[in-house]
């Protein structure tokens, strides 16, 4: 699995602040920081223009991808209960995007 | 098993409406003179050999594009295996068209019974007319074959389509009308023009298809635009 | 560097006696029989030194007391002003004077060019034709080449041009902006108003008189770019003046149309406009709920949004007439339809009649381009490739549709190969040096944009009077929000030698070469913010630059070229595949090229396009629809088109489909090819050695039996 994310994206901060990626072995990409390899592995995917309208974006195994952030959720917490790791509680209120910061330009 | 002699991955030729494969076997109880495929013939010892499992295998990846895969030739009805081959097709997710000049209606009446094919298209040589249909198969034609086919193919039920290449050396305004008439309605007909380039019979390769305009004018005519 | 500085104009006279030269003329020495040296005058070289070069008068003095006695020692018969302006050269370098050389310098062509060009064809642009216009451009483009080189660019600039690092494009065109892309609508609200006419024309209350406006406005603006004239939703803006047309009009309307800028052979050069149109089959949203403007430029009181049946009927029309041909049923090169293929499209009403329409034109003429604008994106496309997003600042315009106008200013290629030569297969290495060359590159913007800048500042009294006048309060050229093309060549041949495979023999190849593509991206991005200036990526149409680049480095390169330059050696045609293109012969189906090449679309955010060859096959229209819709759907391709091939013969005049050698009516071998070369339809007759040899090798799609190995 691989997570595209990017800094300053509450998004991508909440899942952070949630699993362990490193334990569950999922990797992470960062896209804004000017990491040539992030970009090129996102287009490798057709993904440039979906990270222009949300952020994080999921690819699974299987080369799928995903990109609703609920269901993105779901297969971490799949993941990591494969893994036998616990998940921490989701913060009270729930967070969303609406200031357009969950995205690349 | 009947091996392979010939494979597209994406044609925009060969079924109307669709984007398909085409595969092509080899072998043929026609001498068409102005037939371009005639390696399948004469040569196919000499041609790379694919197999169907491979085929499907690479097509797997493209079956979101490809509505389906046109069986060519050479004439694969000759292939004993055909039924096979068909099935395996449709079983890896593909719909089935069909390429053949109709000179095996059994063969046909099978498909049809086993419900194998989504698509045919026939080459009706000439119109259905002795010396005329010999002339342009280049071998004696049983035109009762012929017409069972078309028959056959008519009562189907599924999409076909009939076709038949021009030229003026082998074709009148009168022949192509009459073919028309033969074909009557019902069904979707098709004028292919001429090409000079590589036919089987070399002497052919002087010869000219009819004009553009005259070709466009011809089918508009028999109203086939 | 970067000074506009007048040059002092030079003549080859015969003038007996220069003390009453015309006061244009400002350096005449003449001498015309072997005693007669009565109009000689050394002042006058002194004169020319000072006035162009830092040089002190002591210094200018001796020079010409020198280049006098070599003229009089000389058993020359006649001076002319070029060889006395050498002489003093010569002196100037002597002296180690190189700076007040290169401001002495003269700029001209040798008599065995011009002679050369006179009687041979010109192929850098196969969209020149061969004629005095054409050789006056091209003399014109000479000088301001050379002028552009010298003394618009600083030397690193123009040093790196010359050894073919990256390559400086229309640099002939120094002085005018790359390309243009406008609305309609400026003619229709302010009628044909162009500074220095000799007559202004009230909007148009006709159909016919907006497309005469419109013909000679483009020609107008083709006179003040370098390169394409596009227009957007053509079809729209035309729809208001079309209510009162019968069907038959409005084909009438669209033949018209087509053949004056098919037919434009008598402009500029002899050049027909590089024209394009965007054609849209719905109402594209950002005008759905503006005001329209009609006849006499008043508005209509409806909004473009109830024009949709009227703009419908002009697109029809339009396809219709490139179906037909021209008068010999060959397609017509210009203009080019663009035709937007968006989420709206699919849920107007007709589109799947539309699709056909247009496919059927693009299976049997090849014109139709197909754009694809998937989600919220608008775009306005134009030139080969290019096309441009429209933002926020954009949307706002397009309510007021008139003040729709793009520009790129310049377009710059980078030599991708060259790169991965001098890398030698170090990673680290490779993107810095491509880094490098994007500021090389940027460096090369700014200067033009200065140069261009002071140029525009001139106002309507200038040079660019027509991209300075101010008909809605704004200059027609808009420096500020110009954009600025970076181009590239030979991805594939850059991935071939970094790592040793194309881009189409394995996914480690395309990984790599995404990567390239993506730094190139971002170092864009930097620069951007670095410089207040919009740079992006476009994919180079390199109609010569590809062939330009091959040859350079096959003389500076010549180890590592020679193993990786595509076509044919031994017969010179050789090329690099243009931009991040897939090998144009490797044996891959359209369904994967669209598929592979569009990966690279997202990130070459000024227009990128995927080729699909027909060769001489004759593709079924519904056929085409089906696999546009799934480009469309599937993939993330920005732009496609199909080129077919024809054969037309020059003794009957009849076109087959195909490359051929001889014509498949009468079997004349008196014939010439049309296909599309980059991003147009051109005669094969007109192409340049390198495109040849790529011409040879484009795999067709077509290939179905297969020799064994031996």
């Amino acid at each position: 699995m691989t997570l595209f994310t990017k800094t300053d994206c509450r998004l991508c901060d909440q899942l952070k602040n949630r699993f362990d990626f490193a334990a569950m072995q999922v990797d992470i990409e960062v896209l804004d920081n000017g990491d040539a390899a992030a970009l090129a592995h996102l287009a490798w995917h057709s993904l440039v223009e979906s990270a222009r309208k949300t952020l994080p974006l999921l690819v699974l195994d299987d080369s799928s991808t995903e990109a609703d952030f609920n269901r993105i959720e779901g297969y971490l917490i799949d993941k990591a209960m494969q893994c036998g790791l616990t998940i921490k509680a989701i913060p009270s209120q729930s967070i969303s995007c609406d200031d357009g910061s969950c995205s690349i330009q | 098993m009947t091996k392979i002699k010939g494979f597209i991955e994406t044609s925009f030729i060969d079924w109307p409406g669709k984007v398909c494969a085409v595969i092509f076997l080899p072998g043929c109880n026609f001498r068409c003179p102005f037939c371009h495929n005639h390696p399948l013939l004469q040569n196919q010892d000499k041609l790379q050999s694919f197999l169907l499992s491979d085929i499907l295998a690479r097509l797997n990846k493209f079956k979101q594009w490809l509505d389906g895969i046109c069986v060519s030739g050479g004439e694969p009805t000759l292939a004993p295996d055909l039924p096979d081959i068909l099935l395996k097709i449709r079983s890896a997710g593909f719909k089935v068209k069909l390429d053949t000049n109709g000179s095996r209606p059994q063969v046909l009446a099978n498909l049809f019974d086993q419900e194998l094919l989504d698509m045919v298209a026939m080459d009706v040589k000439a119109p259905l007319e002795q010396a005329k249909y010999n002339q342009c198969a280049g071998v004696m034609v049983d035109l009762d074959l012929i017409r069972q086919s078309i028959a056959l193919i008519k009562n189907s039920g599924i999409d076909h389509e009939f076709r038949m290449t021009v030229l003026p050396k082998f074709h009148s305004r009168q022949d192509i009308m009459l073919w028309v008439d033969n074909l009557s309605s019902g069904s979707s007909l098709k004028l292919q023009n001429f090409n000079p380039d590589d036919p089987l019979d070399p002497t052919l390769h002087q010869e000219s298809g009819f004009s553009p305009e005259e070709f466009v004018e011809l089918t508009k005519s028999i109203g086939l635009c | 560097m970067g000074v506009v500085m007048p040059l002092p104009t030079e003549r080859k006279s015969k003038i007996k006696s220069f003390s009453k030269a015309d006061s244009t003329d400002l350096a005449l020495f003449v001498r015309t029989s072997e005693e007669d040296i009565t109009g000689w005058n050394r002042q006058r070289i002194v004169d020319a030194l000072l006035r162009e070069t830092f040089v002190d008068p002591d210094t200018a003095d001796r020079i010409s007391l020198d280049v006098e006695k070599t003229i009089q020692n000389g058993a020359v018969k006649t001076v002319t002003g070029p060889l006395i302006r050498e002489l003093v050269n010569a002196k100037l370098l002597e002296l180690g004077l190189e700076d007040a050389r290169r401001m002495h310098t003269r700029l001209g062509m040798p008599l065995y060019d011009v002679n050369q060009l006179l009687v041979q064809h010109n192929k850098e642009n196969a969209n020149v034709p061969h004629g005095p216009e054409a050789t006056n451009l091209t003399l014109a483009e000479g000088i301001k080449k050379e002028y552009a080189l010298l003394h618009v660019f600083s030397d690193d600039v123009a040093d790196a041009h010359l050894k073919g690092d990256l390559h400086l494009h229309d640099l002939g065109f120094i002085d005018r902006p790359y390309c243009s892309g406008q609305s309609l609508e400026y003619i229709k609200k302010f009628g044909l108003n162009l500074p220095h006419g000799l007559s202004m024309a009230k909007p148009a209350k006709h159909a016919e008189v907006l497309l005469a406006h419109m013909v000679k406005f483009a020609a107008a603006l083709q006179s003040h770019f370098a390169g394409a004239i596009g227009w957007d939703a053509i079809n729209l803006f035309y729809a208001p003046y079309l209510e009162e047309l019968s069907d038959r009009d409005v084909k009438q309307l669209a033949q018209m149309l087509i053949f004056e800028f098919s037919q434009q052979a008598v402009a500029r050069g002899g050049q027909a406009i590089f024209s394009d149109i965007n054609i849209y089959w719905e109402v594209p949203k950002h005008f759905e709920n503006v005001p329209a403007i009609g006849p006499g430029g008043e508005y209509t009181g409806k909004t473009y949004g109830e024009y949709e049946k009227q703009a419908q009927r002009f697109a029809w029309a339009l396809f219709e007439v490139y179906k037909e041909g021209d008068a010999l049923g060959k397609p017509f090169f210009f203009p080019k339809p663009l035709v937007h293929i968006t989420e709206k499209l699919f849920k107007t009403e007709g589109h799947m009649d539309f699709l056909n329409h247009i496919c059927d034109v693009a299976a049997d003429k090849g014109n139709t381009y197909f754009v694809f604008d998937r989600g919220e994106t608008a775009k306005i496309s134009e030139c080969c490739r290019l096309s441009f997003k429209l933002e926020a600042s954009d949307l706002e315009d397009a309510k007021t549709p008139w003040r729709m106008r793009y520009s790129a200013l310049q377009n710059v290629t980078i030599n991708l190969p060259r790169l991965a030569y001098r890398a030698e297969g170090d990673d680290t290495q490779i993107f810095s040096l491509i880094t490098e060359q994007i500021k090389l590159a940027v460096k090369a913007h700014a200067q033009k944009k200065d140069f261009i800048g002071k140029l525009l500042a001139m106002g309507e009294g200038g040079p660019l009077s027509l991209l300075a006048m101010k008909l809605d309060g704004e200059e027609y050229l808009r420096l500020e929000r110009c954009s600025y093309l970076i181009g590239m060549v030979g991805l594939n041949e850059m991935v071939k030698v970094h790592i040793g495979q194309e881009l189409h023999e394995s996914d480690e190849a395309m990984k790599f070469g995404l990567k390239i593509i993506a730094h190139m991206n971002i170092v864009c991005n930097k620069m951007n913010e670095k410089n207040g200036m919009k740079f992006v990526l476009e994919q180079t149409p390199a109609e010569s630059t590809a062939y330009r680049f091959a040859k350079l480095d096959m003389a500076h390169f010549p180890k590592m070229a020679k193993k990786v330059v595509q076509g044919d050696l031994e017969k010179g045609e050789i090329y690099y595949t243009n931009s991040t293109l897939y090998h144009v012969g490797s044996t891959m189906n359209p369904i994967s090229r669209v598929e592979r090449e569009g990966l690279f679309h997202p990130l070459i955010e000024a227009g990128a396009i995927t080729h699909v060859w027909l060769g001489e096959a004759y593709p079924d229209k519904g056929a085409l629809t089906d696999f546009v819709i799934k480009t469309f759907r599937h993939t993330q391709n920005d732009q496609i088109a199909f080129s077919p091939e024809f054969t037309c013969c020059l003794d009957c005049g009849k076109t087959s489909r195909g490359l051929s050698q001889n014509c498949s009516y009468c079997k004349s071998e008196h014939v010439d090819g049309i296909t599309r070369i980059t991003g147009y339809f051109t005669k094969l007759s007109s192409w340049n050695k390198g495109k040849l040899g790529e011409l040879r090798e484009r795999y067709r799609n077509e290939k179905r039996f297969v020799e064994k190995a031996v």
